[in-house]
């Protein structure tokens, strides 16, 4: 249970707010490059503030305010041009920096365009996506986590939540949530709707532990049935710092990402790589994306998935959970925990340092292996298939390749 | 001395009355530790943080201490049990 007071100070993400001030530290994705490609300007939400994101023809990006300092018009129906952007209204340019370059119905002597200036962040291409970086300089790199530069066949499933972000990231310190949400509570809706439920995700949790670590917390569970040698206890996977988890098993490997696109908005995204050992992973000139269903025609949540249970579970807390009348059990430590490390980087940035998992050693950057368990609760290559076809990835484009794929890797490896 | 008396100097906004667990939620911030069981420094407010869960018929409080860093639990019991069988 927290005071209004607190539960404000880490659920408000706007500017000037402590929690905005924390995560501006941070790189965020605010689009699929493939939407860039198609058309080079696009406008872009994150953390409360409006933004015109933009590829210029030589395949670089920047990310301007999207409002004209000019006359308030917006950026992201500009001109896009070599140096920058071009204002669609009066044609004022400015370049990645934010540096007004051009003010064409001006007088070409003065020091007008000198003392203006398009308040611009940093964007980068990484994995198919591209992101974004709108804090202080100097900017630290945008993080290269295994799952963004790892081989693979790539598959975005996306949904845009009317809920905090917050609610999403205790989600990923909750791991009994599994054995209720997407085992008993499955199991019931199977047995009504005529499916039969993935059985790995019913087994019961023995314990649970969280470890702190560089980039957030890990979780471990130790599951009936298992040993503490099985990897759900003895690698568990993490909850990436500040909004992120990292998740995966039998040959697919996952980022969940969670954007901050305001206080009661966030955009979920299932950055997902599909790597089984056996079968190299054929070419991919598209990465598809897709827009996850979650509400049926009568508003209510399709629940009848992985992903959409949690959707429910998410969004059915409100806009923004009130946390002044909620009651923790022991089993809610790793909730207890992770506001206790978003607190102890609030304290961080306002005493003028970097928080944790904020990366500035490009020795270090090459790529980020994040701990991650492989043979997922217990459940071999089947894993792969039951989330596939019982998770987001059913409303794939490219579901019945990637079935293939990983049916074909099993074959692969039963033969080897 | 009257619950008025002891309520913490910038009082923390209520649930208002009539919502679920209202006076539930005023007696949780009434019982939570205020100040660092290792430096002291008051950590109810912007100095730290205090989560409460339950286990069993225990109040156990999270505590954060932003001066000192210190973490650990503080627990509230109605009955001291030295054991007990766990099966």
């Amino acid at each position: 249970m927290l005071t209004a007071e607190q539960n404000a100070e880490l659920t408000r993400v706007g500017p000037g707010t402590p929690m905005g001030e924390l995560l501006r530290r941070y790189w965020y994705p605010v689009a699929f490059t493939r939407q860039l490609e198609e058309f080079p300007v696009k406008r872009v939400r994150l953390l409360g503030e409006d933004w015109a994101l933009y590829r210029t023809p030589d395949g670089s990006y920047g990310v301007v305010e999207e409002q004209c300092p000019h006359r308030r018009a917006s950026l992201a129906y500009g001109v896009v041009e070599g140096e920058g952007i071009r204002c669609g209204y009066h044609g004022w340019l400015f370049g990645r920096d934010g540096t007004c370059l051009d003010q064409p119905a001006e007088l070409d002597k003065t020091s007008f365009k000198d003392r203006v200036r398009a308040r611009a962040g940093r964007a980068e291409e990484l994995g198919g996506m591209v992101w974004v970086y709108v804090g202080p300089e100097p900017a630290p790199l945008l993080p290269r986590y295994d799952v963004y530069v790892m081989d693979g066949v790539r598959d975005f499933g996306h949904a845009l939540l009317p809920c905090n972000w917050l609610q999403i990231m205790e989600n990923a310190v909750d791991p009994h949530h599994v054995e209720w949400l997407h085992g008993r509570y499955f199991e019931f809706l199977g047995s009504r709707m005529g499916f039969e439920a993935p059985r790995s995700f019913q087994r019961r949790h023995v314990k649970v532990a969280f470890d702190e670590f560089d980039h957030g917390i890990i979780k471990h569970r130790l599951l009936e049935g298992h040993t503490e040698d099985d990897d759900d206890w003895a690698i568990g996977h993490p909850m990436v710092f500040p909004y992120c988890m990292r998740v995966g098993g039998a040959g697919i490997e996952q980022m969940q990402i969670r954007v901050p696109v305001d206080d009661t908005t966030t955009w979920f995204v299932l950055y997902t790589v599909h790597a089984p050992e056996g079968a190299p992973p054929p070419a991919q000139t598209v990465i598809p994306d897709y827009e996850l269903p979650w509400r049926d025609q009568h508003g209510n949540h399709i629940v009848d998935y992985v992903e959409g249970q949690d959707i429910m579970a998410w969004v059915t807390q409100g806009p923004i959970t009130d946390r002044t009348v909620e009651h923790l059990g022991r089993s809610d430590v790793g909730i207890a925990m992770l506001r206790k490390q978003f607190k102890q980087q609030l304290a961080a940035v306002a005493a003028g340092r970097d928080p944790i998992a904020v990366v500035r050693d490009p020795a270090t950057n090459a790529r980020i292996d994040l701990p991650c368990e492989k043979n997922k609760f217990g459940a071999g290559a089947e894993f792969a298939l039951q989330w596939m076809n019982l998770g987001f990835t059913r409303y794939s484009p490219q579901l019945e390749d990637l079935l293939r794929l990983h049916t074909e890797a099993a074959k692969v490896r039963a033969n080897a | 001395m009257p619950e008025a008396e002891i309520l913490p100097e910038d009082p923390h906004p209520l649930p208002p009355p009539t919502a679920t667990f209202a006076r539930d939620a005023e007696r949780h911030l009434l019982d939570a530790p205020r100040h660092c069981p290792r430096c002291g420094a008051a950590i109810g407010g912007p100095g730290g943080l205090v989560v409460e869960w339950w286990a069993a018929t225990d109040r156990v409080f999270y505590c954060w201490c932003r001066s000192c860093d210190w973490t650990g639990t503080v627990v509230q019991v109605d009955r001291h049990i030295g054991h007990e069988a766990t099966g």
